[in-house]
């Protein structure tokens, strides 16, 4: 049992120590492909891929975040008479936490699986080895791009979902529940601030990095076989959303330090 | 006493190459070196190291202990951006093919040419694309995406992108492999024919013997992590060990065919899956 913790322990820290070599490469290799112009097209085309295509379950996630909110909400506010604050919650709660977060989501599901299948695949049918054979280093050319990529994209993406969360509130909330519109939209000025919307924005280059980073790593260290995919697949998922929840205690936690600091003496400058 | 390989003695040489994956001995000291314009073809039933002796060639793999020479520079210690420009001189046919699927033939072939050029002058790319697709009978499939390619016309096409840069080096690994007879044919004539208009050195793995006395100048066999016979396809026919007759021959050995009468899963003469990890 203790030579199973002891295989096991070290296995661990021999992966984190692989991680961190490869997310040291990817760095380097990324900053290097900003600077040259002949691998723009390979980020064009990742943006498309990762970015272009999402924008519809993207504003899908945040329609129904928005609207779901807004109806198990309204019972509770309704039954103090602040149905009128409804949009302060909705708000916040999208543009702070539930947008950015399960857009992120959605993005470890849709492009982390589709990046760590197709990096595993060609792993293993050698294409990664061809690319080196060919005198061409591979995180500069299929890593780099891809969290480029999704670097770049994923704040973009969550203004989507923010914006699709607000709409789909207010339309339940005034539609449905027949909420004074001008009321709705006065309290949700008043309640959600810039930083709210900015600190959600900002989360998104932490997730965009960490979804494509750990993707990527899974697929170029994935086993032999269907099932080596497979598994890789669910572990780049199971590690993005793992890392996405993790980044975003840590953000906030690091945010309302920031925010009690500065953003509350910024009426005083 | 045998002589010692040294680091001039071929375009690539490799001396006392050593190589473990984890406690597994999968190459035990060996030491060749491959003649400039020469075919060089390593046999050796499958399992036996031969892929991995062909990876070290080109540093895809990075020995245990022991030394890789590419034109009488150590290039098995170098980085790899070091490596970048070495490679550049090789082209290599792996087994699979390895043509990238999300692009066309066209692009496949042109991708070496792209990472280290800037290209200006589109026609003149699109005239050595259709050369060397003819060179290998592929001409006209520029637009063609691999999945549409069969195995034997992959190998053609996966042939041409390996000869795009004007290697001066081109290893093969199983070329003919999952091939019917005919096709395997076909690739063995292209082997000659570019060996005849590129004078390239080649390195071919093999366990197809056809292949090897057809292409090989010189036929290096591997058994059991060491080099047991190396010679023309003459001297191998004629090699007095029992295991290059036995494979030569195609037959099973005493020691296999007690393990499939006890059911055995381990054969002598190949490794298991457990045994890399």
């Amino acid at each position: 049992m203790l030579e199973g913790i002891g295989i096991k322990t070290i296995d661990c820290i021999g992966n984190i120590g692989r991680f961190a070599r490869f997310s040291g490469r990817t760095v380097t290799a990324s900053m290097q492909t900003c600077l040259q112009p002949k691998t723009y097209p390979l980020i064009w085309a990742q943006m498309n891929t990762i970015g272009v295509h999402s924008v519809p379950v993207i504003m899908a996630t945040g329609a129904f975040v928005g609207m779901i909110l807004a109806v198990q909400a309204y019972d509770q506010l309704a039954g103090m008479g602040l149905e009128e604050h409804l949009g302060v919650l909705i708000n916040i709660a999208v543009v702070k936490e539930l947008g950015p977060v399960l857009a992120a989501v959605m993005l470890a599901g849709r492009v982390g699986g589709a990046l760590t299948a197709e990096l595993g695949t060609m792993n293993v049918t050698e294409q990664i080895s061809a690319v080196r054979s060919m005198g061409t280093d591979p995180v500069k050319h299929l890593v780099a791009p891809r969290v480029l990529a999704c670097l770049l994209l994923t704040p973009f993406l969550i203004i989507y979902a923010d914006l699709l969360g607000i709409i789909g509130g207010c339309f339940v909330s005034v539609v449905h529940f027949g909420i004074n519109s001008r009321a709705y939209w006065e309290f949700s000025a008043r309640g959600v601030e810039m930083w709210d919307v900015l600190t959600g924005i900002l989360k998104g280059f932490l997730f965009g990095g960490a979804i494509a980073g750990i993707s990527c790593y899974k697929g170029f260290n994935c086993r032999e076989g269907a099932q080596g995919v497979g598994e890789a697949c669910t572990e780049a998922f199971v590690g993005s959303f793992i890392s996405i929840l993790a980044i975003n205690f840590i953000f906030a936690v690091v945010a309302k330090a920031i925010y009690n600091t500065f953003w509350s003496i910024q009426p005083l400058l | 006493m045998k002589k010692q390989v040294q680091p001039d003695n071929g375009v690539i040489v490799v001396r006392d190459l050593v190589k473990k994956f984890n406690t597994q001995l999968v190459l035990d000291g060996i030491s060749l070196a491959a003649e400039k314009g020469k075919t060089t073809v390593i046999i050796g039933p499958s399992g036996c190291g031969k892929t991995v002796l062909m990876k070290h060639m080109i540093v895809l793999e990075r020995p245990s202990s022991g030394e890789v020479y590419f034109k009488s520079r150590r290039i098995d210690d170098m980085n790899e951006r070091q490596l970048e420009k070495v490679r550049t001189q090789y082209g290599f046919l792996f087994q699979g093919s390895a043509l990238f699927d999300s692009l066309s033939v066209y692009e496949n072939i042109i991708f070496p040419i792209r990472q280290h050029h800037v290209i200006t002058d589109w026609k003149a790319i699109d005239e050595l694309v259709k050369s060397k697709l003819a060179m290998v009978g592929m001409d006209g499939f520029q637009t063609y995406y691999p999945a549409n390619l069969s195995g034997g016309q992959k190998k053609r096409v996966a042939l041409a992108r390996a000869i795009a840069m004007n290697p001066h080096v081109i290893l093969y690994d199983e070329p003919t492999t999952g091939l019917d007879p005919i096709r395997a044919d076909i690739i063995n004539e292209l082997i000659l024919k570019l060996q005849r208009e590129l004078e390239v050195t080649s390195v071919v793995v093999t366990h197809d013997m056809n292949s090897a006395y057809k292409i090989g100048d010189r036929i290096i066999m591997l058994h059991e992590g060491k080099i047991i016979a190396d010679g023309d396809a003459e001297h191998i026919r004629k090699h007095p060990h029992p295991a290059v007759q036995q494979f030569i021959h195609g037959r099973v050995s005493e020691e296999d065919l007690a393990a499939l009468r006890l059911g055995g899963t381990k054969f002598k003469t190949q490794y298991t899956p457990e045994d890399f990890k």
